[in-house]
């Protein structure tokens, strides 16, 4: 049995593994490009200048990181339980990585298009918080176990919104491909009929990848890296890789399914360098976000987290899903579906406001006072 | 009580909070001080504390000074955020019964204050909630270092051989 | 074995060891909290691991050579430190200390309280879970401030710069010049602080409420500073017993209301702008003249006597008690430390509060561990 891949038949196993070791090494690059990023552009929100000796504008420091994690001493706690602290970084690594089957990089570009892919995808990349688990109940160490169970509490309240704003996706769409879910949005992305899913999926991922202001499993002022804390070396780099792997993968999932992928605008294809542009863009657009984000928000209370989640996010999403199919069943303009969602975003930002405010135990601030003296 | 001229000082509202307490004053560069004997401290400070005339709320400081063969003295700094009233009370205690009254039931901030003067000085603190040690190692129960007593040379001992000053070099 | 509906699901509380080596205990400080769930139920705090004898060497060192040693109990205000103890002597030598001697102290003590907030908004934002950001901006500021100070003292940290009876020289030249020139950087600061803490949204749920101490007892714990005044207590040594010039000058004791961590914060936030006030003031009030007194003793000597002097530091009263019996050395002398008092309500303050809590409390009443264990 033979299968084509760049135009050359061969062999299903030969080409299986030939896949592999594409994603590996295009993931390994990309993460590590991501890090290079991230603390530059981290550096410039804070006046820094970022890496700059090693290399051209410091552009090898991922690379010297690397050299220098996998060189480190792979160390386990006595106490820890040997197979679950050492097989979590797998478990953590390899979901994340099965997530990029089916995503549509550029029109044809991808490593195995899949019918149901939006499914499959929800379904592999909420299996790494097992790892995350493991890691925290095999470390034999009780910020680690605290930081664990955090984030198994954080996963299970995160996937619910992250999923139904993207049920109302394959809603407008009519189909789990990813592929057509792209060219659905060939003349309107669908952030601008979905503004409100838009917006909880932005802030659901965040949650998914436990990025800053839900960095709560990993609070570095609290339990000190949560599940990592006593991982080293190599171990301790894939848990790394599989952060940065998993903001890819939802930054071109986030590009793909609402910010119109390789398609929009024009809905036409101007050639694989064009399609690369607007990826690379759009997803580059998510990335920054998710970087300014960190660099300027404090961490959320366990409590308040997830108190957000099951009482703002959970139903609002709820509601963008019944409005999504009302429109369709009664096949009312798009436009509807647009201001609907304003709306919704509106009916979001005042409800945040008005629980931020609430969560506050009592009124008033700090207040001046004239003594009598002078 | 007392020879000295202590007018335009807080005296006179002082003395009225411990009617029926031996107590002798004197004036010092800032505040006024107050000698009390060590069996009523305790309840003088008390005093000191409800009293609405003077109503001493807050515990400045608690500390002790090793006078050598006179024994060791407690020095409480009382404050009054009402009446802004400051007061330093003394307390002697004798070289052979080096224990005195709490005054956690007094001001509960007294609690650490406490704890390092006894270790310090090795004062015993009756009916101290937590008698533990503060800065010092648990088990280091037998010598006190901010007693006139202790030799501030004994450390350069622990650092081994070769380290330090020697007995000539002095 | 069915478990009976009566039988209640067992819980066990966790002990979990915070310190001596943890990114938020501010120094060695260690606390050992018995948690349930995410609650703090019990805190035992463990001090002492930076210990080093301050009281019982001074005892050796002259009196030039004790308001050196100062600075090492007190590294983050190590002006304000030296000020307790230099006056001290001064009250027990009888020494009168020149007006601009006295002027260019208030201009450095509250300069000092300025880069020692700023190093507490720096952290305190870290601890709240902000990336680096607000450490880095106060970083900036701080450093502005030492820079002055080396070039006064020719030290960033350890000044000993005030002497018994005035300054150990005179200001640069163009001292007032520079001290505006960092004023106009530590306004801008104050306000980017403003803007990127308080009146964020996350920040103020985080804070607003937490960690809450009644006036009461904070007076009953004996703590000082802006932790008693973010209580409603308008308790501070510059007002109450004026020192320095303080009654001169036209500025406000700020007391918050709810005495939440929000309130210790901002209680700090606005007592810089009311540092910067002071200083301005100073700087026009400044007038050349000697800055020690004509009859200096060669050989310094105090009168047998005992005094108290307390100062308002940054972080609360810092009181030296001094005790004489002639001679050129201090018989007795003891530290009051803010830090030490103000730890002590810890317990009470955290107890019941969940855990990322406790870290704030902790950080809200911004303790030196050198002035702790002296």
């Amino acid at each position: 049995m033979n299968n084509s891949l760049f135009g050359f038949e061969i062999n299903v196993w030969l080409d299986a593994l030939a896949r592999l070791g594409l994603i590996v090494g295009v993931m390994t690059v990309v993460a590590m490009g991501l890090i290079y990023g991230e603390r530059k552009i981290l550096a410039r929100f804070q006046q820094r200048v970022g890496p700059q000796k090693t290399g051209p504008f410091g552009l090898l420091q991922s690379v010297a990181d690397a050299v220098k994690l996998v060189g480190k001493e792979d160390l386990r706690p006595n106490a820890a339980d040997p197979w679950t602290f050492e097989l979590a970084p797998y478990f953590v690594f390899i979901p994340i990585f099965l997530g990029f089957v089916s995503l549509p990089f550029l029109l044809d570009v991808n490593i195995r298009l899949l019918e149901l892919g939006l499914l499959y995808f929800i379904a592999v990349s909420s299996v790494n918080i097992v790892g995350w688990v493991m890691a925290g109940w095999g470390s034999d160490n009780r910020y680690a176990m605290i930081g664990g169970m955090r984030a198994a509490a954080q996963a299970i309240s995160y996937e619910l919104p992250l999923v139904l704003s993207l049920v109302t996706v394959a809603m407008l769409a009519g189909s789990l491909n990813l592929k057509d879910i792209v060219e659905g949005q060939a003349n309107v992305p669908y952030v601008a009929l979905l503004p409100l899913a838009f917006v909880v999926f932005f802030i659901s991922t965040l949650a998914e990848m436990n990025r800053p202001p839900f960095d709560i499993p990993i609070g570095e002022s609290e339990v000190v890296g949560g599940p990592f804390v006593e991982y080293s070396g190599i171990r301790w780099s894939m848990f790394m890789l599989g952060e940065y792997a998993s903001l890819w993968i939802l930054s071109v999932l986030t590009a793909a399914v609402f910010l119109g992928g390789y398609s929009w605008p024009f809905g036409e294809d101007f050639g694989k360098g064009y399609q690369l542009v607007l990826m690379a863009a759009k997803s580059g657009i998510f990335i920054f976000l998710v970087f300014w984000v960190r660099a300027s928000i404090p961490r959320l209370r366990i409590d308040q987290l997830m108190s957000y989640s099951w009482k703002i996010l959970l139903p609002l999403s709820l509601v963008q899903v019944l409005v999504v199919g009302f429109v369709q069943v009664y096949e009312l303009p798009d436009a509807f579906l647009t201001v609907a969602g304003v709306g919704g975003l509106l009916a979001l930002v005042s409800i945040t406001g008005r629980a931020v405010a609430s969560s506050r135990r009592l009124p008033g601030a700090a207040r001046t006072m004239r003594s009598e003296a002078v | 009580m007392t020879t000295q001229d202590l007018t335009g000082t807080i005296w006179s509202d002082v003395d009225r909070a411990l009617s029926g307490v031996t107590v002798r004053a004197e004036r010092g560069l800032l505040d006024l001080i107050v000698y009390i004997p060590r069996d009523e401290v305790v309840r003088a400070l008390r005093a000191l504390k409800r009293d609405a005339g003077v109503s001493f709320d807050y515990l400045r400081s608690l500390t002790a000074v090793d006078n050598e063969d006179e024994g060791i003295d407690i020095v409480y700094h009382l404050y009054s955020t009402a009446k802004k009233y400051n007061l330093t009370v003394k307390t002697t205690l004798p070289n052979d019964d080096l224990t005195v009254d709490t005054a956690t039931a007094v001001w509960r901030g007294a609690n650490w204050l406490e704890r390092e003067t006894a270790e310090m000085f090795g004062v015993r603190f009756r009916g101290h909630p937590d008698p533990r040690t503060l800065l010092m190692p648990e088990d280091m129960d037998d010598t006190f270092p901010l007693r006139k007593s202790h030799p501030l040379a004994e450390i350069e001992v622990l650092q081994g051989e070769g380290m330090g000053y020697t007995e000539e070099d002095r | 074995m069915v478990a009976s509906p009566q039988h209640e699901f067992e819980t066990q509380d966790l002990l979990i060891n915070v310190g001596p080596q943890h990114p938020s205990t501010h120094g060695v400080f260690r606390m050992v909290l018995t948690i349930d769930g995410e609650v703090v139920k019990d805190v035992v705090p463990y001090i002492g691991y930076l210990h080093r004898g301050a009281e019982k060497l001074c005892e050796t060192m002259d009196f030039r050579q004790g308001s050196g040693f100062m600075d090492r109990t007190e590294y983050l205000a190590a002006h304000n430190a030296e000020l307790s103890y230099v006056m001290a002597v001064e009250a027990l030598a009888g020494l009168e200390v020149p007006e601009r001697a006295q002027w260019i102290r208030m201009i450095l003590c509250e300069l000092n309280r300025l880069s020692s907030h700023f190093m507490f908004l720096g952290a305190f934002g870290i601890d709240v879970g902000v990336f680096g950001t607000p450490f880095i901006y106060a970083w900036r500021e701080r450093e502005a401030i030492i820079d002055l100070f080396e070039e006064i003292s020719g030290d960033r940290m350890m000044y000993a710069y005030f002497r018994p009876g005035g300054l150990a020289w005179d200001v640069p030249l163009n001292f007032k010049e520079r001290v505006r020139e960092v004023l106009k950087s530590t306004r801008q600061g104050i306000k980017d602080f403003d803007e990127l803490l308080t009146q964020n949204e996350i920040f103020r749920a985080r804070t607003e409420g937490v960690g809450t101490i009644s006036a009461e007892d904070a007076i009953d714990w004996g703590m000082s500073g802006p932790s008693i005044r973010a209580s409603g207590v308008p308790l501070d040594v510059r007002r109450e017993e004026p020192y320095l010039k303080y009654a001169d000058v036209d500025w406000d004791v700020i007391t918050g209301e709810n005495g939440d961590v929000f309130d210790r914060y901002y209680c700090r936030l606005l007592e810089m702008r009311e540092s910067v006030k002071i200083i301005e003031q100073c700087l026009e009030r400044l007038e050349s003249g000697i800055i020690v007194p004509d009859k200096m003793p060669r050989m310094l000597r105090a009168a047998p006597g005992e005094v108290y002097i307390r100062t308002e530091a940054p972080r609360g009263e810092y009181g030296i008690y001094m005790v004489s019996k002639g001679g050129n050395r201090p018989y007795r002398l003891k530290v009051r430390s803010a830090c030490l008092s103000n730890l002590q309500a810890l317990r009470q303050m955290s107890v019941d509060q969940y855990v990322a809590d406790a870290i704030l409390v902790l950080g809200s009443i911004d303790i030196v561990l050198s002035e702790v264990d002296r």
